[in-house]
């Protein structure tokens, strides 16, 4: 029981050192998790609320399709990822793999079903009506979206934390992609797992409490948003 | 709606900008979870990037999977430690330039009451064949790995085919392993850099050295440009020769003498 | 302003609508009414370009709005209220501003006019989500003209308000179009409204049009039964033409001879057609000429809006419309002896086809 205490102590002395190691692993973190995020939302919203409001056929094959990319394994995605980005794979041109680029790229598939998704189910639940009175006061059809996305912001941040806490959180994707090479593409969540199997003990917690922390402010901040808006009006 | 976009956008270009500055070449190292669980490879490569010419993407895997990438033009170079394959390797025409150019010795890890009275005995397939007979855990890389080869090597030399319940295979890298081992109180084969640098942390201890056959060998191969025009390799040749070379044989013949009070790696070649 | 034929739509319902003409002119309040599921709204929609028709011709200002090239710019040049004012999240002065920001226009002087002229100014700042009923039905028909539209489509804007913010709304809604001399075409179930408003006004019965006209046309002269029946005619009796004298006819009907000034010629089978207003009820045979005058029996006196329905037993059953003071005056109730009476003038007759 002590080795944990003694863990937990040295973690805390490494963290309010300012170990810069293990802030330069945050930073890494952070921001290929934000960008991918980023790029999912840029994606998906469009996307989501276009296959919500259009009448197509196959229109509930293709969502239950989305709904399904939602439990896409994050290590299935880092896989299929690395055998592209691969020398030898088609994408191998790019020289990706094994770069902050790749990672973000892997955990951009892996958000873009579940914003897709939560767009999706956003959207639908747009009463219709209201969706053709707005195009019946003269608005074009990206228009009359735009206005419904608009109502429906909170569920959109929504989705996008819970975009983001995904990603943040995990580790194969990352760890196939990027090699987890020191001062490139080490993660928080590949750090932990190499420090506890090196038996860092102390380490490995102090990288798994700022972790803990990065994904917490970051979902803090955005349901502040979230809530702001509500209480604005 | 616009100021939306700009951040995400800008979000974006962060993480495209978070790479180095200038844009440098890359040299694609496979290496073994031995060499960098010593810390060896994290010192040697921040010197080679140090005159900023190249990025090195040292890639820690088992010398097997080290081969198999340098098999698919994967890697441009491979500093590995399992001889047989290596020798199959630049048969095969996947590789040149073979240098074996540093050893250090594995050594048997067990628990301190030794159950199966390993200790003491003269070879270390003697110690493999006392560990079989008392049945007591052992656990193995089983990851084709140098570490995992020679491994087999020693059950083959003892005359036993490791299998049943006592026979644990980890799958994974040397500190991986040696965690497990830790746990379970279990005998297990390591490296004695990766034993050393891992030693604070573990209640194992060594039960058996010294035996010719435990000297572990390492190698620098190139990848062969000619089957992989795709490689690069000038950088490789950049990363070969600096490794070759006096500072570095220096640089490893002193690296863990201060903090282990032992020379860990041993250089075997002359640079000229 | 807006020309439609052959219009046919069909829903899995297994509920069709098929118009076969329909004319709206400039400047014009044209009024759909119908009972409910007769596919008012859905005729509006196809006005609003809202659903694809299977087949038939919709010419909007002079272009064809089925074609999807002319639909935006014509969606532009017109503007819609439903039922529900569908305001956004946001200020009431932004509320009525969407429209011009949707064409990209920013013209706070039209916004201040149109929150002016339904007489919100004082909610501009206020969030359209906090207003009440009548508030935000008015925001919801600011936000539709501050455009200035040539043509407004309202599908019964005033259905869920109560009869005094009803009236209020109604009455600024007039105000407006006259003064912006807007067609404009109003789906509505309330009849005394479309009275009020419609220049033109269609009757629409299970996906059909059964009459187009003017509205006094078409309530005290429905062309058809169920047409009659709708628009509140309330004693319908069947019976034939026994001769017809320079238009004044005598129908067989009932068990009487009744008169009516009716075109239709001797033989004919006919509805005898008859408004609650048109019959009046008095202790004495009347005097004041009319040709219609039966003894009656009261069988039931029942309360109607403002006024009474007395139910009377002339020998076929006849709905009267009474004021209170008639009937405290007459002491009308059930078993009172008392004489019917109206005008040959104000009965009408349907055709009937047997």
């Amino acid at each position: 029981m002590e080795f944990i205490f003694e863990g937990f102590r040295k973690a805390v002395q490494l963290i309010l050192s300012g170990n810069p190691e293990i802030f330069a692993i945050a930073r890494l973190s952070l921001t290929v998790s934000l960008a991918a995020t980023a790029l999912a939302v840029l994606a998906g919203v469009p996307l989501g609320s276009w296959i919500a409001v259009k009448k197509f056929p196959f229109k509930k094959l293709l969502i239950a399709m989305v709904n399904t990319g939602m439990g896409l394994p994050p290590v299935v995605a880092g896989l299929v990822v690395m055998l592209f980005l691969a020398r030898s794979g088609p994408l191998g041109f790019l020289n990706w793999l094994y770069t902050p680029k790749g990672m973000i790229i892997a955990q951009f598939i892996i958000a873009l079903p579940i914003i897709t998704a939560l767009s999706i189910s956003a959207m639908q639940n747009v009463d219709p009506k209201f969706y053709n009175q707005i195009l019946a006061l003269g608005a074009s059809d990206r228009q009359a979206v735009w206005v419904c996305l608009k109502e429906i912001r909170l569920t959109m941040v929504a989705a996008v934390i819970a975009g983001f806490g995904r990603l943040v959180a995990e580790v194969g994707a990352v760890m196939i992609v990027g090699g987890n090479i020191r001062h490139q593409t080490r993660m928080l969540t590949t750090a932990t797992v190499m420090e506890t199997q090196m038996g860092n003990f102390d380490m490995a917690i102090a990288i798994g409490l700022v972790l803990l922390a990065v994904g917490f402010i970051v979902n803090l901040a955005l349901t502040l948003i979230q809530q702001n808006k509500v209480l604005a009006r | 709606m616009n100021k939306y976009l700009f951040l995400a956008l800008a979000l974006t270009g962060l993480a495209c900008g978070c790479q180095k500055q200038a844009p440098r070449e890359i040299v694609r190292l496979a290496t073994t979870t031995s060499v960098r669980d010593t810390c060896l490879l994290d010192m040697l490569n921040e010197t080679f990037e140090r005159d900023g010419k190249y990025t090195l993407q040292a890639i820690a895997v088992g010398s097997g999977q080290a081969m198999q990438l340098g098999r698919t033009g994967e890697a441009d170079i491979l500093w590995v430690h399992s001889p047989d394959d290596e020798a199959k390797f630049v048969e095969e025409g996947y590789g040149t330039g073979r240098v074996t150019f540093l050893h250090n010795d594995f050594v048997i890890l067990g628990p301190a009451a030794d159950p199966a009275g390993v200790k003491g005995a003269k070879k270390a397939a003697d110690a493999f064949k006392k560990i079989a007979a008392a049945g007591a855990q052992f656990i193995s890389r089983a990851d084709q790995s140098g570490t995992h080869k020679k491994e087999l090597k020693l059950w083959a030399a003892a005359g036993i085919k490791p299998a049943g319940v006592f026979y644990l295979e980890a799958g994974q890298g040397m500190a991986g392993t040696l965690s497990i081992a830790e746990e379970k109180k279990a005998y297990v084969l390591a490296d004695r850099s990766t034993y050393l640098s891992m030693a604070k942390n573990l209640k194992l201890v060594i039960v058996n050295e010294g035996d010719e056959a435990l000297i572990n060998r390492y190698s620098l191969i190139l990848a062969n440009p000619a089957k992989f025009p795709k490689v690069n390799a000038a950088g490789a040749r950049a990363y070969f020769d600096f490794v070759l070379s006096k500072p570095v044989k220096e640089t490893i013949e002193k690296f863990g003498v201060e903090k282990y009070g032992q020379q860990l790696f041993f250089y075997d070649y002359e640079p000229k | 302003m807006i020309k439609l034929s052959g219009l046919r739509l069909a829903f899995d319902t297994g509920f069709s609508l098929a118009v076969d003409s329909l004319k709206v002119r400039e400047g014009e309040v044209f009024a759909i009414i119908g009972p409910n599921g007769a596919g008012k709204t859905t005729l509006l929609n196809a006005m609003a370009m809202l659903n694809r028709p299977a087949a038939g011709n919709l010419e909007i200002m002079g272009r064809d709005a089925l074609a999807s090239a002319n639909k935006l710019p014509l969606r532009r040049a017109m503007a819609a209220v439903f039922s529900q004012p569908y305001l956004i999240n946001d200020t009431v002065f932004n509320n009525v501003a969407l429209p011009l920001k949707l064409r990209g226009r920013v013209d706070a002087a039209a916004v201040e006019e149109a929150l002016e002229l339904f007489r919100i100014t004082h909610l501009r700042d206020r969030n359209a989500k906090t207003l009440s009923q009548g508030e935000s039905h008015r925001a919801a028909l600011a936000r539709a003209f501050v455009t200035r539209p040539k043509l407004l489509l309202l599908d019964e804007p005033f259905a869920s308000l109560d009869e005094r913010v009803k009236e209020s709304v109604i009455q600024d809604l007039r105000k407006v179009i006259k003064i912006s001399g807007a067609a404009v075409v109003l789906v509505t179930q309330d009849q005394a409204g479309a009275l009020t408003l419609a220049d033109t006004l269609a009757v629409l019965v299970g996906g059909r049009i059964l009459q187009q006209g003017e509205p006094q046309e078409i309530f005290s002269r429905p062309a058809s039964k169920e047409v009659a029946d709708f628009v509140g005619v309330e004693t319908i009796l069947s019976g034939r033409v026994s001769a017809n004298s320079e238009n004044l006819c005598s129908v067989e009907a009932g068990g009487h001879t009744l008169m009516a000034v009716s075109a239709c010629a001797a033989g004919d089978s006919v509805f005898f057609c008859l408004r609650p207003e048109d019959i009046s009820v008095s202790r004495n045979a009347d005097a004041g000429g009319r040709r219609n005058n039966f003894k009656a029996k009261v069988t039931g006196v029942a309360p109607w809006g403002l006024q009474y329905k007395v139910e009377l037993d002339c020998g076929f059953t006849a709905q009267a419309a009474v004021t209170k003071q008639l009937v405290d005056g007459l002491g009308l109730k059930p078993g009172a002896e008392v004489y019917a009476s109206f005008k040959a003038t104000a009965a009408h007759l349907i055709k009937r086809n047997l």
